[in-house]
Parts: structure tokens; C-alpha cells; sequence
């Protein structure tokens, strides 16, 4: 494990950005100021960035001056905070933002936690954020739940976005998008990389695989701050060892180990819905893609995504597992 | 009136060729057409080398099985550097070798395996035993057992074999003898009802004590349906191997009330074979158990060392002292012609070449007395010492095809360390998928436990001595060595 980041949820009530459900807050705990100086503290000695989760509250100003002392992100609920260069902002689709409450947000990044239900409005929703984003990170929450006639949707949403991008007058300027625009761009496995790369401290001043586990169980800690975290079995995070993920392309996936644990038991094994959202989404960034090629012929362009056959890799692996000569070949150092 | 032990094989090999075409038909070809004498290892054999098997199958069983042997049995994945050079004298032994190393030869997309725990309960208290919770509380009711079998002949995107094995687990399965044949009928009328294709091969399985072998309702249901019956007692070897494990609540030994019902037993199964568990104390007793099973007319004895981590420094080189004086005894007696014994194989001790799971977890399915679905019954809470239990669903709402993913993409390489991946003699090193689970330093089928590294090198050891002594004895080359 190489700790690059730190994420540090300051409150049980701080907003939740990934997968895992936005619990009702019957908690407002503050992790102590004096955890807090010690987790700044331990990232400053050990090169940590650090990404603090706010609540939706302010805080004691000794909190933001303990803040100050580290370069950081805030990841904050969007409507709850003002507008600052160093902020990720949270929409949930529950209260999406009306145009009017952007106007004056420019070139931000933000992340939509888009239900299930509002899954037909995402293109609509797009509209309104794209001109004030640089970055749009897209989860779908209650993906479990994904059935065919969902996918059916999620396919026809991202078709329309792509032409609304295409058609678009400001296609020069169009934000990073990572269910879109982040496979165009990649090689490579891109994951989440929690337990890998980064590690969650928790209001009880313990860490964690990610907010997700905390929330999900906060006696699943990994034990006080500290770099030699034991995790046991870590090798299953790593891509090596996920018999589904080593053989996929769809590199943009966000592989997330809790939804991998909760839905299959296992951290190393991806849902059939996380494969296949993935997939949709590789889908839409190779046919966009192509269509780019076609209209702009005066670029060079050295990026191309093979079609598929398949959509959930695990239809290639059941039963017919990787060679260990190729495992080898692939992941030599 | 005492039938022939050659008519009952003819019987069953008909019965199997009409139904099922699978190497468990093939096996029966090899089934020596004498009726069993005691003691074999004084019975002079014809020299294998002037009496090819091939003539033997020509004169004692029908055209249809003719063809049946034939049939190419599926090598495992890891059986190549074991080929036998076409000696068809010891085609026996490499066919029930790839039974027996094979966890199930019907995985092979052939047929589902459907376990039902029927009981939790067994008379007997075996010291080695992985139940650990056994008890009297949880049994499965019919309604239970009906809805499962309504579900699973429903779901024909989950079941998309054309045969099933329904198995019946305990505990001791003969101990709800009525329920079990309340589950058979119900399975063949539903199965005829909904055209299922199972209805044309099926077959029900047991693993038993045998203590209840001879009664009247077991024999009854045995009759009803001797062409589709698997029945395997567990009989451990010598009366002391037998006594010191499988004991009564009060410890007393249960041999006598078992070895009795061996003669009915092979009568109606001439081919039977059992499953020889050797935990810590049984080491001493290895060779003289094998010989004592083949005596008692068992041919096929599957044998093999606890999972667990029972084993202590010097184990390895006292079982492997064993193994290499029943290995002398084997060619000594010329014991090889008729019999065979699971820790000699023409396929251990090889590196990997394959990358395939050893275990069939997840392939097959067990069902516990509330309807719950499991990858196989040592993932039930009754099996397990460290950890709840791992449902896959239940009778209600279906598979949960999420949970099965792991099961069914689980590879050797992922939940090997590397040593064991890199290790050079790697083939035929078990493991039980159920006992990794409970064993593993976290929530996980993906961690390997690794207690039996130095007796299965044991085992190679000996197994090596075997085939190059053997090979030596007949001048011919029976293994192909990497």
C-alpha cells in the first residue's frame, strides 16, 4: 500500500459523496479537535493530501484554522456552503440545484448522487450543471437495484447527453465527465483505490477502508492512525487479485470495494450491476468518441475503445479463469 | 435367494446406459465380472499385460456398454502429465483416480448437485467430524423441500443442466428415511410435470453412517429405487481406526453395528466405495485400514488427511512411512488389478499448468431446513466454528446471482500465496472451499489454508515411490514426467 490521501470525515452527519445510502442524521459526533490535529499532523509527516468531508453545519472556527494547516479539499453538501476554489460540491438528486442557484458558480467540480427515480431526468440535469463545472463525477445510487428496463434508461440518457455534447455550441469547453469523457482518456485501471491509496479517518479518530465502512459498521475500523495499517487479506484490493477486473477494459469503473462487499461478500468481486453500468458507460464513451473522430478529421487522434461482445466480464471469466502465465505477464513489475 | 454380484452390475450398468451416459457407467465396466473372494490378495490375476481390460469388457457386458467405455472419460484439467501411455490394464486405476481427485465428475456442466440437509442430527459423535453444531433442533420439514424443488425446476437460467444429483445430507440422512422419499417422489412427479430435462437422469445420493442400512423402510426405498441410488457408507478402515473416531454419545465404538451391514451393502452396490478421513491419531492405522476395506470387498476406498490445523511436526514423515508400506503391500499383492486407493494417483505432484478451482462450491447448491440456499453445506452455520453462514439465496426469492459471482470466478491463483501458486509439486494439494471461509483472517472464500503443505508433500513423496516402483515391476513407463 502507498498512502497518497487522507479522507477525513469531521462529523457522522458530514456529507456523504460515494455509494453508500445518505443516512438519516441521528448523530452530529465531531471527531475531537485534538484527532483532528493529530490527523493533520500524521499528514503532514507522510506527503498526505487530504480531503476533509464537511457537514452540512459550520464548525467551530478551531476547526477551520486546524484545517488551514495542511493543503487540502473540503467535500461539502452543495447547498450549504459557499463558493470557494477548494471545494468539491455534493448535489443529491433529491434537491438538485435550479439553474438559478448556479449562476454564479464557474469552472467548479462537483459530484451528483443521482436516484433511481430521477434517472430519466439525468440529461435534463446535465443541462443545468454543465456550464458551470470543470468536473462532473456521476454515482448512481440504488444501483443494486438495477434491472434491465433501468439500463434500457441509463443507455437512452447517455445517448442524448452525447449528442447534446456533440451539438453543443461550447464543445470545447466541455467538463470532464467520468461516466463519459475519463475512459477516452485512459489505459489503465483508474479506481477508486480505497485501502490502496487511501485510507478514511473516522469522528472516532479510527480509520477506516472508506466512509462507507464506517457508516456501514464502525466497529470494522483498522485500528488508531498510523502508516503500517494491517489489512488483513489486502491483497484482495488489489486489481491482481479480481479474477472479473483484471480482465476488463472498462477502466473508468469505480470498482468500489464496499458495494463489492455488500452485494457479493467478497471486496475483490463486482457486482453484475457495477459491470454492466460500467459498461454502458464505456459504450457511450466509444460511440462518442467515434463520432468526435468523424467530425473533427483535423485532429490527430490516437485514443480508440474496442467494441464488445459482452458487457459484464464475468461472463467471460466464469468458469474460464485467466491463465496464470498472462496474470504473470501482466502484472510484472 | 442370493443374486450373483455380476447380475446386479449387469442390472445397474443397464439402467445407467438406458438413463444416464456418464463416467460413473464407464467405472462399472471395470468391475471384475467374479463374485468377490475373500481374501483378494491370495486370488491369482492373470498377468494385466497378456489380459488387456478391453477383453474383459468384451465378455461380460453388453454392446451398449461397449460403447459406454468407450466414451472418453473427461480428463481433469491437471491430469496431463499423468497419462497412462494407452496400458489399458491400468486404465482402472486412472479412471477411478480421475473420480476420485475430481470433487464431482458430474460438475462438468452435466448435472446440478442439489444437497438437501434433511437433518442436523446423527446418532453417532465422530471426533473428527466438521459438524460442529450438530443437533437435533433443525430438520427440514416437506413443505420446505417442496418449495426448493419448485423453485429450482423453475429457474432454468440457474439449472441449465440436463441431470441432477439430489444428495441427502446430515447429519445422518437415513435418519428422516420417509421425508427423503416423500422429496424423491415429489422431484420425479414435478420433474415429469414441468418436462424438465433432469426427468429423463437423475439420480439421489447418500453419504451414511450405515448404522441404519438394513432397515426396513431404508431397504424399501433402496429397492424403489435402485437404478438412480448412490449410497456411500463411511466405514473408516480397522475396527480400531474405525472406534477411535466414530464413537457413539457414550464412546462407544460403532464398527460392529456398520461392518454388518457391508455384505447387503456391496450386494446391492458392487462397485461401492467409501470415504476414509484420517485426523491426527488415525496416522498409525492408514495401511492396515486400506487393506481392511478391500478385504470387506470395498475396491474404491476415497481417503483423506482433516483440512484442519491438527498437524504437528513429524506427522508428515510418519504418514508418509505408511503410505510407502501400503504402497509395497499394493504391488506386492498385485493389489492394483482390482482395487484402488485415492492417495495414489498418476496426477499429484506436478506444478500448475491449470488455473482451475479445486473445489465445486458454488456449482452445486445445499438447502437447510428453513429453504435457505447455500455453495455447498459446509457453509452452514452447523459446519462452521468462525463465521456465520453464507447464504446464496433462498426458496422464496431465487438465487442471488450476485452472491454466486465470487463462487463461480474463484480461480487457484487468487486465493493461493505465491509460494503455492510457484510450488512444484503442487497437483492433487486440496482444499475444502468451506474450510477456507471459516479459517480465513478475513470474510473471504479468497484466502487458501495452507495446514496441509507438508503432508500432501508427504504424500507426493510416497505417491512417487509407488508409481516408479510400479513402473519398474511392469517395465513400462505409466507416467508422463514434465
Amino acid at each position: 500500500m502507498v498512502l497518497k490521501y487522507l479522507l477525513v470525515l469531521l462529523s457522522d452527519s458530514s456529507v456523504s459523496f460515494c455509494y453508500e445510502p445518505t443516512h438519516a442524521k441521528e448523530k452530529h459526533d465531531m471527531i475531537s479537535l485534538e484527532n483532528l490535529k493529530n490527523t493533520v499532523v500524521f499528514a503532514l509527516k507522510n506527503n498526505l493530501k487530504v480531503n476533509f468531508l464537511l457537514p452540512d453545519f459550520t464548525l467551530d472556527a478551531s476547526y477551520y484554522a486546524c484545517m488551514e494547516e495542511i493543503g487540502h479539499v473540503k467535500i461539502v453538501p452543495f447547498h450549504s456552503h459557499p463558493i470557494t476554489d477548494d471545494a468539491i460540491y455534493v448535489i443529491d438528486s433529491n434537491r438538485f440545484p435550479k439553474s438559478e442557484e448556479l449562476v454564479n458558480y464557474t469552472q467548479q467540480n462537483f459530484i451528483v448522487k443521482l436516484h433511481k427515480k430521477h434517472l430519466k431526468k439525468w440529461a435534463a440535469f446535465l443541462k443545468i450543471l454543465l456550464p458551470c463545472s470543470a468536473r462532473i463525477n456521476l454515482v448512481l445510487m440504488d444501483l443494486e437495484h438495477y434491472d434491465e428496463s433501468d439500463y434500457t434508461i441509463y443507455e437512452k440518457q447517455l445517448e442524448k447527453i452525447s449528442n447534446d455534447l456533440i451539438h453543443s455550441p461550447s464543445q470545447n469547453t466541455v467538463p470532464e465527465l467520468n461516466f463519459l469523457t475519463d475512459r477516452m482518456d485512459l489505459d489503465q485501471m483508474n479506481n477508486c483505490q480505497a485501502g490502496l491509496q487511501h485510507l478514511t479517518v473516522a469522528p472516532n479518530g479510527k480509520m477506516y477502508l472508506c466512509p462507507a465502512f464506517y457508516r456501514e459498521d464502525p466497529s470494522d475500523d483498522l485500528g488508531e492512525i498510523r502508516t503500517d495499517i494491517d489489512i488483513k487479506n489486502a491483497r484482495l484490493l488489489e486489481l491482481k487479485y479480481a479474477p472479473i477486473c483484471r480482465v476488463c477494459d472498462a477502466f473508468h469503473c469505480k470498482r468500489c470495494v464496499y458495494l463489492n462487499k455488500k452485494l457479493t461478500n467478497e471486496i475483490n468481486t463486482p457486482s453484475s450491476q457495477q459491470c454492466i453500468s460500467a459498461h454502458i458507460e464505456r459504450d457511450a464513451s466509444r460511440k462518442l468518441l467515434e463520432k468526435l473522430q468523424k467530425i473533427h478529421t483535423q485532429f490527430k487522434w490516437d485514443k480508440s475503445i474496442p467494441q464488445l461482445d459482452y458487457r459484464d466480464p464475468f461472463e467471460i471469466v466464469k468458469g474460464n479463469p485467466q491463465k496464470i502465465s498472462e496474470i504473470n505477464l501482466t502484472f510484472q513489475k | 435367494m442370493k443374486v450373483p454380484a455380476w447380475v446386479v452390475v449387469k442390472k445397474i450398468v443397464w439402467a445407467l446406459a438406458k438413463e444416464i451416459a456418464v463416467p460413473v457407467a464407464v467405472t462399472v465396466v471395470w468391475v471384475p465380472v467374479k463374485v468377490p473372494v475373500l481374501p483378494l490378495a491370495k486370488e491369482a490375476v492373470e498377468d494385466p499385460v497378456k489380459t488387456p481390460v478391453k477383453l474383459l469388457v468384451k465378455d461380460s457386458v453388453p454392446a451398449v456398454v461397449r460403447e459406454l467405455a468407450k466414451a472418453p472419460v473427461k480428463p481433469d484439467a491437471q491430469v496431463e502429465h499423468g497419462k497412462l501411455n494407452n496400458y489399458s490394464s491400468f486404465q482402472m486405476i486412472e479412471t477411478k483416480d480421475v473420480l476420485i481427485e475430481k470433487t464431482n465428475t458430474w460438475e462438468e456442466g452435466k448435472a446440478k448437485n442439489i444437497t438437501f440437509i434433511v437433518t442436523e442430527d446423527c446418532q453417532l459423535q465422530c471426533k473428527y467430524c466438521y459438524l460442529v453444531g450438530k443437533n437435533d433442533l433443525h430438520k427440514m420439514d416437506f413443505e420446505t423441500a417442496k418449495k426448493s424443488i419448485d423453485y429450482l425446476l423453475q429457474d432454468r437460467k440457474y439449472f441449465t443442466e440436463s441431470s441432477v444429483i439430489l444428495d441427502f445430507i446430515g447429519g445422518e440422512p437415513f435418519i428422516e428415511i420417509d421425508l427423503i422419499d416423500q422429496i424423491c417422489d415429489y422431484f420425479k412427479i414435478r420433474a415429469y410435470e414441468t418436462d424438465h430435462p433432469s426427468f429423463n437422469s437423475y439420480r439421489f445420493s447418500f453419504s451414511t453412517n450405515g448404522l441404519l442400512y438394513n432397515d426396513p423402510k431404508v431397504q424399501k426405498f433402496i429397492t424403489k429405487n435402485l437404478s438412480h441410488l448412490s449410497i456411500q457408507i463411511t466405514i473408516d478402515g480397522t475396527k480400531e481406526k474405525h472406534n477411535l473416531q466414530r464413537v457413539y454419545p457414550s464412546g462407544k465404538g460403532s464398527y460392529d453395528q456398520v461392518v454388518k451391514n457391508i455384505p447387503l451393502w456391496i450386494s446391492q452396490f458392487p462397485n461401492a466405495s467409501t470415504k476414509v478421513t484420517i485426523s491426527r491419531d488415525d496416522l498409525p492405522y492408514i495401511k492396515d485400514s486400506v487393506l481392511h476395506l478391500w478385504q470387506l470387498g470395498i475396491k474404491e476406498v476415497n481417503i483423506n488427511v482433516v483440512f484442519e490445523d491438527v498437524w504437528e511436526t513429524g506427522d508428515d514423515a510418519f504418514f508418509e512411512e505408511q503410505l510407502v508400506a501400503l504402497a509395497d503391500e499394493i504391488i506386492t499383492h498385485k493389489y492394483y488389478e482390482q482395487y484402488s486407493c485415492s492417495f495414489f494417483s498418476t496426477h499429484i505432484g506436478f506444478p500448475y499448468k491449470e488455473n482451475m478451482n479445486w473445489c465445486g462450491a458454488g456449482k452445486m447448491l445445499a438447502i437447510d431446513h428453513e429453504g435457505n440456499f447455500f455453495p455447498c453445506n459446509r457453509f452452514v452455520n452447523y459446519s462452521l466454528q468462525n463465521r456465520e453462514q453464507l447464504v446464496i439465496g433462498n426458496h422464496t426469492d431465487g438465487i442471488n446471482q450476485n452472491k454466486l459471482r465470487p463462487f463461480l470466478t474463484l480461480d487457484m491463483f487468487t486465493q493461493s500465496t505465491p509460494e503455492c501458486v510457484a510450488c512444484e509439486v503442487a497437483t492433487g494439494c486440496a482444499w475444502c472451499q468451506g474450510a477456507n471461509y471459516d479459517y480465513a483472517d478475513s470474510t473471504t472464500i479468497f484466502q487458501r489454508a495452507t495446514y496441509l503443505c507438508l503432508m500432501h508433500k508427504a504424500r507426493v513423496r510416497a505417491n512417487n515411490y509407488f508409481w516408479n516402483k510400479l513402473e519398474k515391476k511392469l517395465q513400462k513407463t505409466l507416467r508422463t514426467l514434465p
